[in-house]
């Protein structure tokens, strides 16, 4: 059966419909049980004008990453997708509209910018969905139904997905849709009857539980909602706010509340007001939101306060790169802010992570009685991927604060010196239990001390609770056929799909390379990390981000200088840029 | 002797009697004896008391500086937070458990310089808590530094030749941001504080007071005891706090009434 590894694009102008037909194609071969992985590009900066781009890789495999390539491009606006043609593979195929109202120049047609052997199919999607529908608006769904005629998918795939989209919108908007999709397809499959490309039908794939596509976003946003979240104190910023618009609709139906403040710092404030108080809260942000955050993160870990605080990370320092992506904020979250300030930082790196680790960041955030950051990055808020609807089981979901015993009533220590360095806290409303929690340094009754023995006990007290959450925290994913290795990569975040991919690619030439999935950034699994770094001769650390931060952090665990592979693009790895460093490094050992 | 001492020993086992004390943790409070403070410590640990909140329901929530300590000296549950971010904390504790009573209290630096920002947003969002912001027109944990509040010209090791910036207005601040109530007090009348707070507590909504005091440690010529006594006086009798055009026509035209200014259910 042969495999299909397919990406396939839409281009437009905004208002053309673009970014709806490219969620189709998700929604639809994730129906026929296809693995898919989707990632729009819009200009997030002005509305109503500019290019849309949605990519779908489309594989009967797991997919970690997008491709470097397009296959199969659906063009709205020829003027738009010249600029695609560069990524187009060879024997890639593209769809334009044959007849639409405003004709390019010769010159500026798709046509005359593709290479030769590129696959031409002029459909009139204009046409057609005005003459089957008395309006041009369906035009992009004619366009999808082309896509399915030529390239076998089957045609009640999308027939469904177009059903589930538009059925609330009224009947007459379905069956625009709908119709317009027929003609399309109707259009395509006689026309190019002898030049049909029936890949996707070839693969015989076989639709396994149901799926839904599910933006990282989104993820957390259900995760957050599922553990029981009961107030989203946020402010909006860029990739972030997707969290705290999807909470807005859905929390006050479950007795919660969102309440947007007048900046971060409010935010995070509040946040720990609520879980002093005892109640799940969160905050979602991006870098700049971030920094304005830390001092009050401190106060988190010294007052020994729960918190959930989620980074989207974009690109560069102060505003830098809105709507890009990057992994830069490591530094930041691990070391941002006064004194030792250690705090736990879980960092997911697919859909299915963004998901349970943001289930479990309440219960560690209790559990630990510190602030708990978890690190996402724009490529993974807002690409989707489609997934087994995740739930969490009561067991993820329980309080994980520990209270104080009855017997303790009047002699409480709030911050007692215990081996673990957790120490039973009492919630306001506790008879007997009332303390101050400061951030000045304290003692165990919580009283300021400022004393050399103090400072000395209690911040061993704060850090030893953290090296305790290891047992907790997840744990380092390897993904290797064990023996020695010649190349080890170590990659965290949204980056590891592509580490994965350049790793398969090393795979099937037989190369001996492996790679280690990084989740906790702190505190980390030195164990774990240590006994995979043993079994290389090189580690490579790959990430987004110029100054090798993770590799910083960790790279002294090493025997020699690990080698790091950065990249500050504002896009992600392709796995074929890593793949040719594993490539050089390998050469480099062999001379 | 041994009369004076009985008798002594006789006013605490009745002071103890009537619990007028147990809320007091304690911690005496470290501000410098003669503090305006202690008036406004003693006006609100009254207020508690009269209302009958069980101790273990209060929450002080506090910023940095002297008035930041307040919540040590309670037997309250407290959160001392950092500097300027009383107020979101505050919210957010009382939005997650609303059967708590919750104060945020904090200085003129503290409210108006560092978290300036949040006292709007606390006025128009109206969530359900207490706010006093102790005004002594200066920084007092910081050994005197001019605040939002100082008058202009005052002179301090941070401004020798006299400061150039207008004072800021919080009563007049409160009404222009829509806050719900409004007070203004003065720590030598701790009296007058606890029935304010009394009335203010049980207002549904953001309460603000603003307490002038004193640091008689740090500041010798402007705001200090003598001269607030002379200034400071009740508001008018016919004054209708309902009547948000008599509050502002009030705050505009006199400093020093004080009393509740603004009131809306
Ligand atoms: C972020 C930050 N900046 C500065 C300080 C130093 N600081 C502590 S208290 C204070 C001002 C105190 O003045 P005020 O708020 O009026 O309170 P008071 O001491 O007068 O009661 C300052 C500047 C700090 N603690 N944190
Ligand atoms: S420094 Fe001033 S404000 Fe602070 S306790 Fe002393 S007198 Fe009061
Ligand atoms: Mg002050």
């Amino acid at each position: 059966m042969p495999k299909v590894d397919i990406t396939v694009e839409v281009c437009g102008m905004a208002g053309d419909g673009t970014i709806a037909a490219g969620g189709l194609v998700n929604e639809a071969m994730s129906l026929g049980g296809f693995s898919v992985l989707g990632f729009d590009s819009y200009p997030a900066e002005i509305r109503g004008f500019g290019r849309c781009v949605t990519r779908s890789r489309i594989g009967s495999n797991e997919i970690g990453a997008l491709a470097d390539e397009t296959h199969i491009l659906i063009s709205l606006d020829d003027l738009q997708s010249r600029s695609r043609v560069p990524f187009l593979a060879r024997d890639s195929a593209v769809l334009f509209d044959s007849k639409p109202d405003t004709l390019l120049e010769e010159e500026q047609s798709l046509a005359a910018v593709v290479e030769p052997g590129t696959a031409l199919f002029g459909i009139p999607f204009t046409y057609l969905a005005t003459a089957a529908t008395g309006t041009s608006r369906g035009r992009n769904l004619a366009a999808l139904g082309g896509f399915a005629a030529l390239f076998g998918v089957q045609p009640e795939w999308f027939r469904r997905v177009i059903t589930r989209k538009f059925q609330s919108k009224g009947e007459k908007v379905l069956e625009v849709n709908l119709k317009s999709f027929d003609a399309g397809f109707h259009y395509a499959l006689e026309k190019f009857a002898d030049r049909l490309r029936p890949s996707f039908a070839a693969a015989n794939v076989v639709a396994g539980p149901e799926k839904v596509m599910l933006s990282g976003n989104q993820a957390i946003g259900q995760a957050a909602l599922d553990a029981g979240l009961k107030l989203y104190f946020g402010y909006p910023i860029t990739p972030a706010t997707p969290i705290m618009e999807f909470l807005a609709k859905y929390l006050p139906a479950k007795g919660g509340r969102v309440v947007q403040m007048e900046d971060e710092i409010a935010s995070v404030g509040a946040v720990l007001g609520a879980f002093y108080a005892g109640a799940r809260a969160m905050t979602a942000t991006s870098g700049p939101g971030f920094a304005l955050m830390t001092e009050l993160i401190t106060h988190g870990v010294m007052a020994e306060i729960p918190a959930v605080i989620l980074n989207a990370q974009r690109g560069g320092p102060s505003t830098g790169l809105p709507t890009k992506t990057e992994q830069s904020d490591l530094h930041a979250a691990v070391f941002g802010g006064p004194g030792d300030s250690s705090r736990i930082v879980i960092a997911p790196s697919n859909v299915a992570e963004c998901y349970s680790f943001t289930v479990q960041s309440f219960q560690l955030a209790e559990k630990y009685q510190t602030p708990v950051i978890v690190l996402t990055d724009f490529y993974l808020d807002n690409r989707v991927e489609n997934v087994v609807m995740p739930v969490a089981s009561e067991k993820e979901k329980t309080d994980g604060n520990l209270y104080p015993d009855e017997s303790l009533q009047g002699s409480y220590h709030r911050y007692l010196d215990t081996e673990s360095g957790v120490s039973p806290r009492s919630l306001p409303g506790m008879e007997g239990f009332a303390y101050v929690a400061t951030g000045l340094e304290h003692t165990e009754r919580a009283q300021p001390d400022y004393t050399p023995e103090i400072h000395t006990k209690m911040t061993g007290k704060r850090h030893r609770k953290l090296q305790y959450a290891l047992e907790d925290l997840p744990v380092p994913v390897e993904y290797s056929d064990g023996g020695q290795l010649d190349v080890g990569i170590i990659g965290w975040g949204s980056t590891f799909g592509s580490i994965q991919e350049a790793v398969n690619m090393a795979r099937e030439r037989g190369w001996k390379v492996a790679a280690l999935k990084i989740t906790s950034i702190f505190p980390y699994h030195e164990k774990e990390i240590r006994s995979f770094m043993t079994k290389c001769r090189e580690i490579l650390i790959t990430e987004l981000n110029y100054e090798g931060q993770l590799a910083n952090l960790i790279g002294h665990l090493h025997r020699k200088e690990v080698v790091r592979l950065n990249q500050v693009t504002g896009v992600p790895f392709s796995p074929s840029a890593i793949f040719s460093k594993i490539e050089a490094l390998l050469q480099a050992g062999v001379s | 002797m041994k009369t004076a001492a009985t008798s002594l020993a006789e006013q605490i086992r009745h002071i103890k009697e009537a619990k007028k004390f147990d809320i007091r943790s304690g911690a005496l409070p470290t501000w410098c004896p003669g503090c305006g403070y202690f008036g406004i410590h003693q006006g609100l640990n009254a207020c508690i008391q009269e209302l009958g909140l069980a101790h273990h329901e209060v929450v002080t929530v506090s910023g940095i500086g002297c008035a930041g300590r307040y919540p040590f000296f309670t037997s309250n549950y407290g959160l001392h937070t950092v500097h300027g971010r009383t107020l979101p904390v505050a919210q957010g504790v009382k939005l997650a458990n609303p059967d708590l009573t919750v104060y945020a209290v904090g200085g003129d630096g503290d409210g108006l310089a560092i978290g300036g920002g949040h006292f709007p947003h606390a006025a128009r969002r109206n969530v359900n808590i207490n706010y006093l912001m102790f005004d002594n027109s200066i920084y007092g944990l910081t050994k005197g530094q001019p605040s939002p509040s100082s008058p202009v010209g005052m002179k301090s090791k941070a401004s020798p030749f006299g400061t150039l910036d207008k004072p800021l207005n919080a009563t007049l601040m409160a009404l222009t941001y829509g806050a719900s109530f409004v007070a203004r007090l003065f720590a030598g009348d701790p009296k007058g504080i606890t029935e304010a707070l009394i009335e203010g507590t049980q207002h549904e909504g953001f309460a603000f007071f603003h307490i002038y005091s004193t640091c008689l440690t740090f500041d010798k010529a402007y705001k200090t005891w003598a001269h607030l006594k002379q200034w400071v006086h009740p508001i008018p009798e016919d004054h209708d706090p309902a009547d948000l055009r008599r509050a502002f026509d009030l705050v505009l035209g006199d400093d020093f009434s004080t009393g509740i200014i603004y009131r809306r259910e």
